[in-house]
């Protein structure tokens, strides 16, 4: 089967045009030997300057650089950074429906750490009533200003001074923020309403024009009034908090109110940071076994496929500088224990798409093309393979991070990432080293541990394939001769029981 | 490598060999669930779930700048010493399973914090009321005391502390013998007298301050009585800290949590057959599937056998499996639907096809499974204990994942084709192959 195939592509190579095809064998392509040199040359000085900046911290006058392959610029989880946990004890155990009171305050808290920034924080539910939130944020020295916040909530109320009668509470906000107004004269807070508390807000302010409200925060029990303004029209929509604030304040002000509007108070009974111990002596011998697993493979892959094993090693190379680039830049990667280890997997599976491409340039060598045929074909042929069982991991890949959680979502997205880089490197950069090492030496097929099949065992490396066609050519023919051969003696045959038959028949 | 490349000439026939090779896994799930039923009546769960799935319960043991890098795995196991037998105040004996250990916080507030799971059959309040307490005094006693080596020879006892002992501690010890002797006297017939006064025998050792030497005029020495000295004489810590009982801690790995993951996967599951259905065939993306199912099947199997402890990174382990296992029985699918289209083929049946696709691509199966599992060995060598919870769900995996691309998938395939065509469906992918037979005869012809 596989002769015939190469025998219409390797027609459709040379073009529909007979002559060609029937033409003696040519040359290739004259090769330019020196760019090609010189481009490989240059590919390694890239590496190396990849490798510097992934492995190698430097000192630049007063300025320390962090190389991808460090903690200081991959962000860690809790299991490897440290970070701080916190636990709250909620104080008013007894309202109704606790349960899911408690449940939300959880969502909403893990929410709001959420949006300061704290991407990997998870709050959980524990204690024997399940009265306590085990809050942990990874990553940071020092979350105590926030977790403070959590453990002071601020409860705001707008009142209106003449007839002390409340109009709106801390309950009718959805989310309170803080930013820069030029018309309000500096940092406000605005809070969003729900549709409740838009309305009451709407219906005291139209109902009391010219008469002033007062905002009053109350704080663990102690009462402001932080600003008191004359309503000058109706106002629907959201409410704007102004009063001589500074970005700080106005920030602190907008997270108390934000967690005022937990429905369950708490109060912080225990705060610590997590040493980062463990995650030193992962980080290290994670380190090590990547190291001693990637050169295993890389001299497996040197042993195997000897100068196409280069290739792919060079390939894997820059495959784990691009893989720890993007875990370094991407700022909602952080790398848990199980990451570590599924990273180092993913250089084992990287090398995957070079095995398939590689075996299929070994099948087409050992089926009669020159080794830069074989090599086209092989790519061509490894093409979708590669891409369809990429596709289904990419789709994996995508669903797990849209609709898992934590550490799920975290761990695909590792994976996403190694999955695309590994395409790209080994569909365009192991192919282009490859062009250039066939460039430099297409005739000897132990470089590439090639062998040709028996069909075509006496057929050189670098025969064209022009060559390979005429064989081709005339091996079809001999097979059409026999063929005819074959035939001719069958009806030979047929026609000598005729005769004897007929001549059965006159006896 | 001439031997794997004869693997390249020679059929296997492994379509045809299904009933062993489907027997294997068959069997292993079988013993898996065998082990798992044992397991629930012995020890009251057919899988070691980890706290992070159950919960359970933290103490924390605060030792300060007492805990270093040396003695941190000391402690750690004179912690688990203490968790194997509890007694509690009224001399029941129970045996605490740890979870795990870690070190936290620094300076002064370092400590170990450990997880440990309810003890089966006890009720939470008798696990907060009677069990914790009684974990936490032991541990006190236990941990943060300093107990001497004990060594005796002919009228002599050398108590051996790893701490100076100072004046102060020295006249403490004197008190303490002095009652230990009276009811080792009364209780164990130790027999023991001395010159003098009884304080005045215990002495500080001249050259080294880490001992106390106790000179007896007549002793019934046993190893009783030295086992009797050296609880009796332990000696605070005076740099130890202290043992706060944590409390019950909630499962990390929420109801939420899984939900979410089973319903990502069970999504992924559907959009990759359907991907699979029109790049390949449907018949192909079930026996992917089935591959697939047969991988995690596999992997819970042997963390049943081997009773390894599931905790959150078995998660990750099973969608690193299941992006593995996809892309293996992909890989000859491919080769499947190329020699489908062939001319060549078009009267092969659907087992030829399948073995002829697991033959050309045998070699790239076992060249990466080898790659890969140079990786992830390493990590299982070389890496701390807790990845190595991780590389071994894995290596199952992987070798599962190995085993049903070659062995389970195309069989599979070649059994749907089969059933395909009894049903009347003989139409199917049977049209891009007509044209392209005419066009190859024609060339052929030409």
């Amino acid at each position: 089967m596989a002769e015939t195939t190469s025998l219409t592509e390797v027609a459709q190579e040379n073009g529909p045009d007979g002559k060609k095809v029937n033409a003696p064998p040519v040359a290739h392509k004259p090769i330019k030997k020196k760019s090609t040199i010189i481009k490989l040359v240059f590919i390694g000085i890239a590496l190396i300057v990849g490798m510097i900046l992934a492995f190698c911290p430097m000192r630049f006058g007063f300025t320390l650089y962090h190389p991808f392959m460090s903690k200081e610029a991959i962000s860690l989880g809790l299991d490897l950074q440290g970070g701080v946990y916190a636990v709250y004890q909620a104080t008013n155990t007894d309202t109704e429906n606790f349960d899911s009171k408690m449940e939300g305050t959880r969502s909403s808290l893990e929410a709001l750490l959420v949006s300061k920034g704290y991407a990997e924080a998870t709050v959980i539910i524990e204690g024997s009533n399940n009265d306590r939130l085990r809050v942990e944020i990874p990553d940071v020295e020092d979350a105590s200003d926030v977790l403070k916040i959590i453990g002071e909530p601020a409860e705001i109320e707008f009142v209106l001074d003449e007839t002390k009668e409340t109009v709106i509470t801390g309950t009718d906000v959805v989310r309170a923020q803080s930013f820069y107004s030029p018309n309000d004269g500096g940092y406000v807070v605005s809070l969003e309403l729900t549709s409740d508390g838009q309305d009451k807000f709407f219906k005291a302010t139209s109902e009391n024009i010219d008469k002033t409200m007062s905002i009053v925060v109350t704080i663990g029990g102690e009462s402001e009034t932080i600003s008191t303004a004359t309503i000058n029209t109706a106002i629907s929509g959201n409410a704007i908090i102004s009063g001589g604030f500074t970005a700080e304040s106005a920030q602190k002000l907008a997270d108390q109110i934000n967690s005022g509007t937990f429905d369950v108070s708490l109060e912080l009974k225990e705060t610590e940071t997590i040493s980062p111990t463990l995650g030193d002596n992962a980080l290290k011998y994670g380190l090590i076994a990547g190291v001693v697993g990637f050169v295993l493979v890389i001299a497996f892959m040197c042993l195997v496929y000897r100068l196409l094993g280069v290739a792919a090693a060079v390939a894997l190379l820059i495959y784990v500088v691009l893989y720890l680039f993007f875990l370094a830049v991407l700022p909602w990667v952080q790398l848990t224990l199980p990451g570590i280890a599924g990273i180092l997997l993913s250089i084992g599976m990287a090398v995957d798409a070079n095995v398939i491409i590689f075996e299929r340039i070994k099948e087409e060598y050992r089926n009669g093309k020159s080794i830069m045929a074989a090599y086209h074909a092989g790519f061509k042929k490894a093409l979708f393979a590669i891409l369809d069982s990429n596709v289904t991991t990419v789709i994996a890949c995508v669903l797990l991070l849209l609709l898992g959680t934590g550490s799920v979502s975290g761990f695909a997205l590792t994976l996403l990432v190694g999955v695309l880089l590994s395409l790209f490197t080994a569909l365009l950069v192991s192919r282009g080293i490859l062009k250039y090492f066939i460039n430099l030496n297409s005739h000897s097929e132990k470089l590439y541990n090639l062998k040709r099949g028996r069909m075509f065992e006496n057929l050189s490396a670098d025969a064209t394939d022009a060559g390979v066609q005429e064989m081709m050519d005339r091996e079809a023919k001999e097979k059409q001769e026999a063929k005819e051969e074959k035939k001719r003696l069958k009806e030979l045959e047929k026609s000598g029981k005729e005769r004897r038959a007929s001549e059965g028949g006159e006896a | 490598m001439k031997k794997l490349d004869n693997l390249l000439e020679k059929d296997l026939h492994i379509v045809e060999k299904r009933k062993i090779l489907f027997a294997i896994p068959l069997a292993i799930i079988v013993v898996a669930i065998v082990t798992a039923i044992i397991f629930n009546f012995t020890l009251g769960s057919p899988f070691n779930l980890g706290t992070d799935f159950t919960g359970g319960y933290s103490i924390d043991v605060k030792l300060g700048n007492r805990l270093t890098d040396d003695n941190y795995n000391s402690y750690c196991r004179r912690i688990e010493d203490v968790l194997s037998t509890v007694t509690t105040e009224d001399g029941k004996e129970y045996s605490v399973r740890i979870d795990n250990m870690q070190r936290q916080g620094s300076g002064d507030s370092t400590a170990i914090h450990v997880k440990y799971h309810a003890v089966k059959g006890v009720s939470e309040a008798e696990m907060i009321d009677v069990i914790n307490p009684a974990i936490k005094s032991e541990l006190e006693d236990e941990i943060l005391m300093l107990i001497p080596a004990v060594a005796t020879a002919d009228k002599t006892v050398t108590l051996t502390y790893n701490e100076i002992i100072s004046a102060p501690t020295l006249a403490d010890l004197k008190n303490t013998f002095v009652k230990l002797a009276e009811t080792l006297n009364a209780d164990n017939n130790a027999g023991m007298t001395f010159d003098g006064d009884a304080a005045d025998s215990v002495k500080l050792d001249e050259n080294d301050s880490h001992k106390v030497v106790i000179s007896f005029a007549t002793i019934n020495a046993s190893s009783e009585l030295d086992a009797a000295l050296a609880s009796g004489m332990k000696i605070s810590d005076k740099y130890a800290g202290s043992v706060t009982q944590g409390d019950l801690i909630g499962a990390t790995v929420s109801t939420e949590l899984l939900f979410n993951a089973v319903l990502a996967v069970s999504l992924a599951l559907i959009f990759m057959l359907c991907y699979i259905g029109i790049r390949f065939q449907l018949s192909s993306g079930l026996a992917c599937i089935i591959a697939l199912l047969h991988d995690i099947l596999i992997m819970f199997s042997f963390m049943a056998i081997c009773r390894i402890e599931i905790n959150s990174t078995f998660i990750a382990a099973l969608i690193t499996i299941l992006g593995y296992s996809i892309n293996n029985s992909i890989i000859i699918f491919d080769r499947v639907r190329e020699n489908m289209r062939s001319v060549f083929n078009a009267n092969m049946s659907a087992e030829d096809i399948a073995n002829k696709s697991i033959r050309e691509t045998l070699l790239r199966s076992i060249n990466t499974t080898i790659t890969t599992l140079l990786m992830i060995l390493m990590v299982a060598i070389i890496g701390v204990p807790d990845i190595r919870i991780f590389a071994f769900p894995i290596i199952i995996g992987l070798l599962a994942g190995t085993f049903s691309s070659i062995c389970i998938a195309p069989s599979f395939w070649a059994l749907f084709q089969r059933v395909g065509k009894k049903s009347g469906d003989r139409t199917f992918n049977k049209k891009p192959l007509k044209t392209k037979t005419e066009k190859g005869e024609t060339e052929a012809r030409a």
